[in-house]
């Protein structure tokens, strides 16, 4: 079992003649995921890798039963592309486009948050249940089954911390890339709902860094709801002060942001903090036990 | 992008949000030409894109001719923390009566924007912020609403004010909310708005930062942009990479911004070691944004090691390997190389980094590569 994506999931790549759409289809396929269709405007009648290509995501839609979009779309289209797979109903969206105008995230965050969709990203690696289905750009040889969900607001480091875990033996149940951007789709906490509601997911590994107060958020959630361990690592400890201007960013987060904020937040809500990743594994396994 | 007080003034003026009578110069012969126009008493102000400037001697209140030439000398070639100003901007002096403060900026959890005002504007923003942050009235606001007048005299209401300040303040707001959106702002922020003693609303200082990834959409800005750059920050600024020089002697080359944090993360925690600088490639990586970074970092004095992380999820990592070698070949580099890199066509990426000698750490973890790179500056054998 896993979150988000399994062995069933059929999935739609928007924008799969792109070069890395296709060079990200073809890692696809080889981990295991089922994709059914593609779309990219005007290419409509070819195939990539034998996958039919539609000119619009209705028309996928028409054709194939379709549960979740991946996105290889330029940034500025990205907008449109999300809200016209929100507006097919599709239930899950992954935006791995970088450098998307933050003025059109928020846009297309408002339609989502009316929608049954869920959006992923943008920004975000994907998606991977080891095994069964990967959505996305994760390398796929640092993943194995198991049951530690990994919530990552970094792409990198959700790629390190599994690749650590597996290492030591600790499979993934499901791996989620929350996307780097000043405003994600999607925040820690309603990931946390699902890994909480999981009953194959037996804890969970979350890769915070500085900036933002979703670490802040997500802390109150797991006092008050999470059914099962937590252990956290904040990036950013040690970096350098952002050149500041203006004093709205700050008296919006009013305080929160740093990493000491959401550490000391995090440990009062009983999460194991660690300093270091390389510290996650032995963590887990005395916590499994 | 952040834009000059100047520069954002502009566009408050053609938007109709009144701003004083000002001059932007860049010598005080033309100080003086400017103080003809405007009258005195004036305000130099210096033109920087950092915070704290007032505090730091950026701001200075002229009343005299004769004190004009030195002290606009002396603002222009005041460093704060560590910039010189792009030339001082003369401005009227306003008979301040009282201070607002109006910010608009992302709530980056909601994902809305959240429009702040006060009517205790002025340096002391912050303290009020935490000392009292009922006496800022916040509203969020959904990005896919069309905002009207009434809202804002609404909003505005609430700091008690009637009549024509009303109006006046309620359409300064209504008017830096459609320039926060028209020019895509990830902040646009006006402390202080002034109310003058003959009730005038004009707005003392402004504050724009455009978000760098809308540029497309606003070409003059882009195009200024790059002409501040010069060729090797062009195409670092193309290829979505981000790199800040530090003050330590590790270089380092990492793949993403939260592997680059943890990356100095572990570096610091040595004593001999410390990070020269940080750089993320983004998923952006070719064989020639690697090879420019390894000549910047190769530039920085000092430099005693350096040390690549890299995945290779989307970033094609063997075209990154190809970059290092060729830097080493040209430069004949002699200096510690460590290089982690996993992920997609990994083998080849070693073999290539081997190859030019570099120390390749195949294990998963970052704190192997950090160790290993430290024993060799330790003349140990690895």
């Amino acid at each position: 079992m896993s979150i988000l994506v399994n062995k069933n999931t059929k999935v739609l790549v928007q924008g799969i003649t792109g070069k890395i759409g296709r060079a990200q289809t073809k890692y696809m396929l080889d981990a295991g995921t089922n994709i059914v269709a593609g779309v990219t405007p005007g290419k409509e009648g070819t195939k990539v890798y034998g996958i039919p290509v539609y000119d619009t995501v209705k028309e996928a839609k028409e054709n194939h039963d379709i549960d979740a979009s991946v996105l290889f779309v330029p940034a500025s289209i990205a907008r449109e592309c999300v809200i016209e797979a929100a507006k097919n109903k599709i239930k899950l969206i992954t935006l791995i486009t970088e450098h998307t105008p933050v003025h059109d995230v928020m846009e297309m965050k408002s339609y989502i948050d009316k929608s049954d969709s869920l959006l992923i990203g943008p920004t975000t690696p994907g998606i991977i249940s080891p095994g069964e289905c990967k959505i996305g750009i994760l390398p796929t040889n640092m993943f194995t089954p198991g049951s530690v969900g990994v919530i990552s607001r970094s792409g990198t480091l959700s790629y390190e911390v599994s690749a650590i875990l597996s290492d030591n033996n600790i499979g993934q149940s499901t791996v989620v890339g929350m996307g780097a951007d000043l405003v994600a789709g999607t925040n820690l906490i309603d990931i946390l709902k699902l890994f909480n509601s999981d009953k194959n997911t037996k804890l969970v590994v979350l890769i915070g860094e500085v900036g933002g107060s979703q670490e802040e958020d997500a802390a109150e959630y797991i006092k008050n709801e999470m059914n099962k361990p937590v252990v956290a690592y904040i990036a950013g400890g040690s970096a350098p002060d952002g050149k500041r201007m203006g004093h709205a960013g700050a008296i919006v987060e009013g305080g929160k942001g740093s990493a000491e904020s959401k550490i000391s937040h995090l440990t009062s809500s009983g999460v194991k903090v660690v300093s270091f990743l390389f510290e996650i594994p032995e963590v887990v396994k005395k916590l499994l036990q | 992008m952040r834009l000059y007080e100047y520069e954002a003034k502009k566009i408050f003026y053609s938007n109709e949000i009144k701003i004083p009578k000002s001059k932007m110069v860049y010598s005080s012969k033309d100080a003086k030409k400017a103080v003809q126009e405007i009258g005195f008493p004036v305000v130099v102000k210096s033109q920087t894109l950092i915070g704290g400037r007032g505090k730091a001697g950026g701001i200075k209140i002229v009343d005299e001719i004769k004190d004009l030439e030195k002290t606009v000398e002396e603002i222009l070639q005041l460093e704060i923390k560590g910039y010189k100003a792009n030339g001082v901007l003369i401005e009227e002096k306003l008979n301040i009566k009282q201070e607002l403060y109006c910010g608009i900026t992302i709530d980056r959890t909601l994902g809305k924007a959240v429009i702040m005002i006060s009517s205790e504007g002025g340096i002391d923003i912050e303290t009020v912020a935490n000392k009292d942050p009922d006496k800022i009235m916040k509203f969020m606001i959904d990005p896919t609403e069309e905002k009207f007048s009434y809202e804002f005299i609404e909003f505005v209401k609430k700091l008690d004010f009637s009549g024509k300040l009303l109006l006046k303040i309620s359409n300064v707001v209504k008017k830096l909310f459609e320039i926060f959106n028209n020019y895509d702002c990830k902040i646009a922020e006006i402390n202080p708005i002034v109310i003058t003693d003959q009730n005038d609303v004009i707005c003392a200082d402004a504050v724009l930062e455009i978000d760098d990834s809308a540029l497309f959409r606003h070409p003059n800005f882009k195009k200024r942009k790059l002409n501040s750059m010069n060729e090797r920050e062009k195409h670092f600024n193309k290829k979505g990479a981000t790199y800040v020089r530090l003050d330590g002697n590790i270089g380092l080359i990492c793949s993403g911004a939260g592997l680059g944090m943890a990356t100095m993360d572990l570096i610091n925690n040595y004593e001999n070691m410390s990070p020269a600088n940080f750089l993320e490639t983004g998923g952006g990586i070719t064989e020639d944004l690697v090879f420019d970074c390894m000549e910047l970092i190769i530039e920085i004095p000092d430099i005693k090691g350096i040390l690549l992380n890299l995945y290779g999820g989307i970033n094609p990592i063997h075209e990154g390997a190809k970059g290092v070698a060729r830097a080493i070949k040209k430069h004949n580099l002699k200096i510690p190389i460590v290089a982690k890199a996993l992920g997609n066509r990994q083998e080849e990426t070693w073999k290539i980094l081997e190859k030019s000698g570099v120390v390749v750490v195949k294990n998963f973890e970052t704190r192997k590569a950090v160790e290993t790179l430290a024993k060799i500056l330790e003349g140990e054998s690895v």
